[in-house]
Parts: structure tokens; sequence; C-alpha cells
């Protein structure tokens, strides 16, 4: 591995790693407060043991979060001083609010995890609400800088050299919205369905009914919700690509040859060589129409772009599908249980679809961000700076990489263990 | 600005030695032997450090974000020179922060797993403690330079040697000072009040002989530290100053006066700090071409206006929630959990 794939695999990977535990740390707050709120107002002792078991999940993966963030933050430098060195100064403004959020978030956990006995019972709970709002925005503040990546703007870029430096315009790029809200909803939908598949599961095998059926239903408010909002979502990202990035969105969709009328192709998978899509079926203008909203709009394509600025696009292709795929796939989910929730009574097989999905929601995540970061390439900022510019001159980053894919895998496996035995505990408790 | 920047970035790291400081010092503390005090004295560290060590790592954060933001150049420069220790640093924060929290949420506290935490908590620690350690001696060495791509030159020999590994077993022994000091008044046990007494005197000891092999270790490096401690009044102050906080601090430690014995230590440990700024200030760190201060290496003034802007508003919701935090958990009368 030469160092500047070493350097991408690296971030890629500890990127891929923090962002799962990111996504639970702003979401199993909520879904923890919203139990919690539950057990105050009804005195419902169910709710409250679920509240404890929820939080003890939240303490584990938000530590794990919170130490792998810490890595993050390092590593910008570690591995890419050619774009901090320009890009500190531009982008940092979003790094700094986040900073202050993320701070006030540990502060929150702290409290609430501890707070059980020291608190009035209502204060306790807004501390408990607040770790979820925190997370939230800092999550916010960290997608606005890499939406900046995507679509810079806030400076004037001469001979290689950032000036006329406007942080403030920075970090209201504009990618920071589109970006900011898919994710958010992305982290509420991931999580919301896997927890509700894990309790789904619990459920059906007849363990703990009553407190597995009410940790499925808090959950699949979020996970449901957020699953019928993400197309749209995710529509609205994909008309501002089109704007914004072309080059990508061509490269999402094998898109060679600039066009009117443009396909969209499902499936398929794109060829470099031939300037092709190879299988798939093509449903002709409908590119046109989700990208400009006019059958009959003129696409750019891969064409208009010199070879060594594409993007890898069999691997962009790919994840765009697995997440549009899974992303249609759960808004059924959503709109199903919507209806059948409505009706009074959650059909087995429903439930045991909910099972089957639970992994999906984090899958599309990864995808996403794959699409995100894969189908930027080669610039780590749009347009101005190419990646290979930015690595570090530090030789042997492969052994960085080697040395966090396995700290990395053992943790991982650690935390999944813990979680097994948490839960294993709490049914045991009810007598499952 | 740049001034106001300066100051966050010395309250960030005064505050990160002092209390992320002392969270790592309590791991440190559980490696060495204590018989059967060993599971009270876990409990205590947990419920001490439980609700506030993810805020107290924090500043590390704050630090990272500021030097970045503020200060590009030299961000980029001691993430390429001392990737090595950054790196080794971030594998012990890593382990550290989840080996705890592994231990005190595990599901099934049984003594075989709880013993490979404690062992991890403790190691991890200790490791990042002594790292820190090297890479706060390497910032002023004049060895990093940014213009050689030797493998040795660049990427070693900045943080090799007897001085840095001298300021690593030195932090750890602060680490480990600090963390005796504050455990002392966490607990209502007598024979564990003791004991945290005996180790504070114990770690006081080797601060002052790490301390000893620090200044000695320096007679090969650029600064000569005895000399530019003993040529200025100033410095010398500060040394006296440090000297006289001893024999204050343990006669608090005999009338059992905590919050003044806490108040004290942390004094010594500032001052410590401010010997070091005094040395070097404003230079953030000494290359083999030359210093790069603060205030050469800024960035430009509407980026400082944001980042003051963003620490000032930030501090208006951080220090007051920060003193809520303190209050509901390290009251003394507060109920026991």
């Amino acid at each position: 591995m030469d160092n500047l794939t070493a350097a991408r695999a690296t971030m890629a990977f500890s990127l891929g790693f923090h962002i799962i535990f990111a996504a639970i740390g702003m979401t199993m707050p909520f879904l923890m407060s919203a139990a919690h709120w539950l057990y105050l107002k009804k005195k419902d002792p169910v709710y409250l043991e679920l509240t404890k078991m929820w939080m003890k999940g939240v303490a584990i993966l938000f530590a794990v979060g919170a130490v792998s963030g810490t890595v993050l933050s390092f590593e910008l430098g570690l591995l890419w001083p050619g774009f901090m060195r320009h890009a500190g100064a531009i982008i940092g403004m979003p790094f700094s609010w986040e900073g202050t959020a993320f701070f006030l978030e540990a502060i929150a956990i702290g409290l609430f995890l501890y707070g059980w006995k020291r608190m009035k019972p209502w204060v306790h709970w807004t501390t408990g609400l607040l770790v979820g709002v925190t997370g939230f925005v800092s999550g916010i503040f960290v997608v606005a800088a890499n939406g900046w990546m995507n679509a810079p703007s806030g400076f004037d870029w001469v001979d290689g050299v950032a000036s006329n430096i406007d942080p403030v315009k920075a970090m209201f790029n504009q990618a920071w919205f589109h970006q900011s809200l898919h994710m958010q909803l992305a982290a509420l939908q991931a999580v919301g369905l896997a927890v509700a598949g894990i309790h789904a599961w619990l459920y059906l095998r007849g363990r703990a009914p009553d407190l597995n059926l009410k940790a499925l239903r808090i959950a699949m408010v979020f996970g449901a919700a957020a699953s019928i909002a993400q197309p749209f979502a995710g529509h609205f990202a994909g008309e501002r690509v089109a704007a914004l990035q072309p080059a990508k969105l061509a490269a999402i969709e094998g898109h060679f040859e600039t066009s009117r009328r443009a396909p969209l192709t499902l499936g398929g998978l794109p060829d470099a060589e031939t300037r092709t899509m190879k299988g798939g079926l093509a449903i002709p203008g409908l590119l046109s129409l989700l990208a400009h909203r006019d059958i009959n709009a003129e696409v750019i394509g891969l064409d208009q772009f010199p070879r060594e600025d594409w993007p890898p696009l069999v691997i962009t292709h790919v994840a765009f599908q697995v997440m549009v795929g899974i992303g249609s796939l759960l808004a059924l989910l959503g709109v199903l249980y919507v209806w059948f929730r409505r009706r009074g009574a959650l059909p087995r097989w429903l439930l045991w679809t909910v099972v089957a999905c639970a992994p999906l929601g984090m899958v599309a995540l990864e995808a996403g961000w794959v699409v995100t970061e894969v189908g930027r390439q080669p610039w780590i900022i749009y347009g101005i700076m190419r990646t290979k510019d930015a690595v570090t001159p530090v030789p042997g980053i492969v052994y960085h990489f080697y040395l966090f894919l396995g700290l990395y895998l053992m943790l991982a496996a650690a935390t999944v263990w813990l979680l097994r035995r948490q839960i294993l505990a709490v049914q045991q408790k009810f007598g499952g | 600005m740049i001034d106001i920047l300066v100051s966050f970035i010395a309250a960030s790291l005064l505050l990160y030695v002092l209390l992320g400081g002392s969270d790592f010092g309590a791991g440190i503390i559980e490696l060495l032997p204590a018989g059967r005090l060993r599971e009270a004295q876990k409990e205590v560290i947990n419920r001490a450090m439980g609700p506030v060590w993810e805020a107290n790592h924090m500043w590390l954060i704050l630090l990272v974000v500021i030097l970045f933001m503020g200060f590009p150049t030299i961000f980029t420069t001691l993430m390429i020179a001392l990737h090595i220790p950054m790196l080794a640093l971030l594998v012990g924060i890593v382990v550290r922060g989840s080996a705890f929290v592994f231990r005190h949420y595990d599901a099934v506290q049984e003594p075989k797993t709880q013993r490979i935490y404690t062992w991890l908590f403790g190691l991890s620690s200790l490791w990042s403690a002594f790292w820190l350690g090297i890479i706060a001696a390497s910032l002023n060495r004049g060895i990093i330079d940014p213009a050689s791509r030797d493998v040795w030159a660049a990427w070693f020999a900045p943080w090799w040697g007897v001085y840095p590994l001298a300021v690593g077993a030195f932090v750890a022994c602060i680490y480990a000072f600090l963390a005796s000091i504050y455990l002392v008044g966490e607990t209502e046990e007598p024979e564990l009040k003791r004991r945290f007494v005996r180790l504070a005197a114990w770690c006081n000891g080797l601060v002052v002989l790490a301390g000893g092999v620090v200044f000695a270790a320096s007679l090969g490096e650029r600064d000569n530290l005895p000399a530019a401690f003993l040529r200025d009044p100033l410095k010398l102050a500060i040394v006296g100053l440090a000297t006289l906080f001893f024999v204050v601090l343990w006669v608090f430690v005999a009338k059992r006066r905590t919050m003044l014995t806490r108040i004290v230590a942390s004094g010594q440990v500032a001052l410590i700090l401010i010997g070091w700024y005094v040395l070097y200030a404003p230079n953030a760190l000494i290359t083999a071409q030359g210093p790069l201060s603060f205030y050469d290496e800024a960035a430009p003034p509407a980026t400082l206006r944001q980042l003051v802007l963003a620490l000032l508003i930030g501090s208006v919701f951080i220090f007051p929630s920060l003193f809520y935090l303190f209050r509901v958990f390290k009251r003394s009368d507060g109920p026991k959990e």
C-alpha cells in the first residue's frame, strides 16, 4: 500500500467506525429521554427499567464515540497536514462550535448517568435530553465542515494560497444544509431501526414481552418517521449534488456522455475503459427529471471532465445503489409500520421484517458516506486541492492503518460482547 | 485577539493537566499494590471519576481545535514531526476511556474480567501520561525539522532521548500525585484516606525526584534548565514559591483541610506550567530553523475573531455547566449513590 492509499484507508476506517457511535450518540439519548419521560408521567416501572437499560448502552457507546472522535480530530493533522494547513483557518469555525456542543454533551452525560439521586427528577430528565440535543447539534456542525469540502466557499484561492477568508461563509456553505439534513435523518433512522430490530427479536422470542414491545414502539417512532422523511431529504441532496458537483453525480449514475433526456440506470456496473454501463435497467429521461426536474434537461456527463478527475466509478455507483435501495425499502417499512400501528395490532411478519431490517439503516448510512467521500475524489477540497497533495509526508502510514485496524476491531468486538451481556442481564431479570 | 487565544490555550492545558491528568493518575494508582483495599479503592475511583472524566477530557479537544483553527501551521508542524508519539498517545486515550467505562458498565461483574479492565485502564493511563510528557518535552528542543525528510531526523530524533523520557516520567508522577491528593477527599473510609495520604506523600517525593532528573537531563539539551531558572529572578521566584507550597500543602494535609490541599497541590502543578510558559512564551515550539511564535503563525484576523467569539460564547455555557457538574458530584455533604 502506498502512503496515500494507506492514509485514505486509515481515514475511511476511522470515520466509518466513528460514524456508527456518533449516530448512536446523537439518537439513543432521545430514545432514552422518551422512555424516561413516559416513566415520569405514567410511573410505570417498566419504563424506568427501559430507561436504565438504554442509559447503560448510551454510556458504553458514547465513551467509544468520544475516544474515536478524539482520534479523528488528531488524524486530520496526522494524515492530512496539507489540507489542515489551509483549511484549518477557513473551516475551523464549525469545529470550534462542535467542540463547544461536545463539551456540553460530555457534561450533560456525566450529570445524567450519575445524577439519579442527586437532582430533582425533571432536572435530571432535562440533562438526559440535553445529551441528545448537544450531540445532535455537534453532528450538524461536523457535517457542515464536510459540506465545505464538497462546496468550498468563503475564501479566494490564488496560487495555492487562501486569502480573503470568511469563516462564516465557509461554515454556511452551499452543501451544509442538505448534507446535515440527510445525515441527521440517517442517524435517527439507522439507530431507531437497529434498536427496534433488537427489541422486536427479543419480543418475538418471548423475552420480557411488555418491556420489549414498549421499547420497540418508542424506537420505531424515530425509525419509521425518519425512514419516511429520508427519501425526500435524499432527493433534495441529489438535486444539490447535480448543481454543485456534476462529476460526482455522473460517477454515481455511470453517466458518461453529456446528454438530454438522460437515463437512470438501476443496478449495472460502470466500465471506465469502454465508457459504458454494463448491465442494469436504464429508464430513459429519469435522471434528467430527478436531477433537474425536467425530462429533457441536459445532464453533464463524465466526458466533460479529464480522465484523472473522475472519482472511482464502481465504488461510487454501487454504494449509491445500496443506499437508495435500502432507503426505499426502509421507507416502505416505515409506511407499513405506521399503517398497522394506527390499526392497533402489529402482525408478527411485520415484526420479523423489522428484525431483518435492523442492520440495514447502518449499512445505508455507511454507503452514503462512501458516496460522499469517494465521489469527491480525486479532490479533498472539491476543485481546489487534490487528496494526494494533502497527504502527510510521514512514511509508513500503513502501520498507522494496521494499528488502528487492530485496535478498532478489538474495540468493536468488546462493545458488541458487552452490549450482549447487558441485554441478556435485563432479559434474565424479567424472567424471559 | 492572539493574547486571548494564548490565554485560552494556557487555561485549557492547565485544566487538562489538573482535571484530566488526575483521572489518568487514578489509573496509575490502580496499578500499585493495594492489598485488601483494592476493591474499595476501585469503587472510590469509579465514583469520583465516572461523572466527570469525559468533561475533563474535553480540554484536550478544545486545545486541538484552538490550535488547528487559530494556528494551523503550528498544528500541522506538530502533527507531522510528532506523528509517532501522537499516535501512541491516541492509543492510550482510546484504551483508557473504553476500559474505564467497560469496567463500570459491564452487566456481569466478575473478578476475572474486572481485573483485565483494571489492568488495561491502569497501563493505558500510565502510557498516555508518559507520551504526553514526551510530546511536551519535544516542543522546544530545537530538533523538530520541517525541512527534513530523513526518517530518523524528521520522525524519531525530535522525541528521542533521555530528556523526553524524563519529562514523560515526571508527568506520570504529577498525575499520580494529583490523583492521590484529590482522592483523599473522595472517601470517608479512614483506612482508605490514610492510603491516599501515604500515596500522595510518596508521589510528592517522586515528583521532586523526577523533576530533579528532568533538570539533570536538560543539561544536554538546547535549554539548560538549571541555568535558565537560576539566572532569572522571576523564574527563581517560581521555583521558590513551588517549594514553599510543599510545606503549606503538608500542613493542610495534616490538618485535614481537603479543599485547601487540593488548591495548593493544583497550584504547585500550575507553577510548573507557569515556569514552562515563562521560559518559552510566546513561542509554541522551537524547530531546527528557529522558534514558531503564536504571534507569527496565527490565522488571518477574520478567523481569529470567529474563534474568540466561539470560545467566549462557549464559555458562557460551558463554565456554569461545569460548575454545576462539580457542585452536584463533588459536594462532600451530597447523598452517596
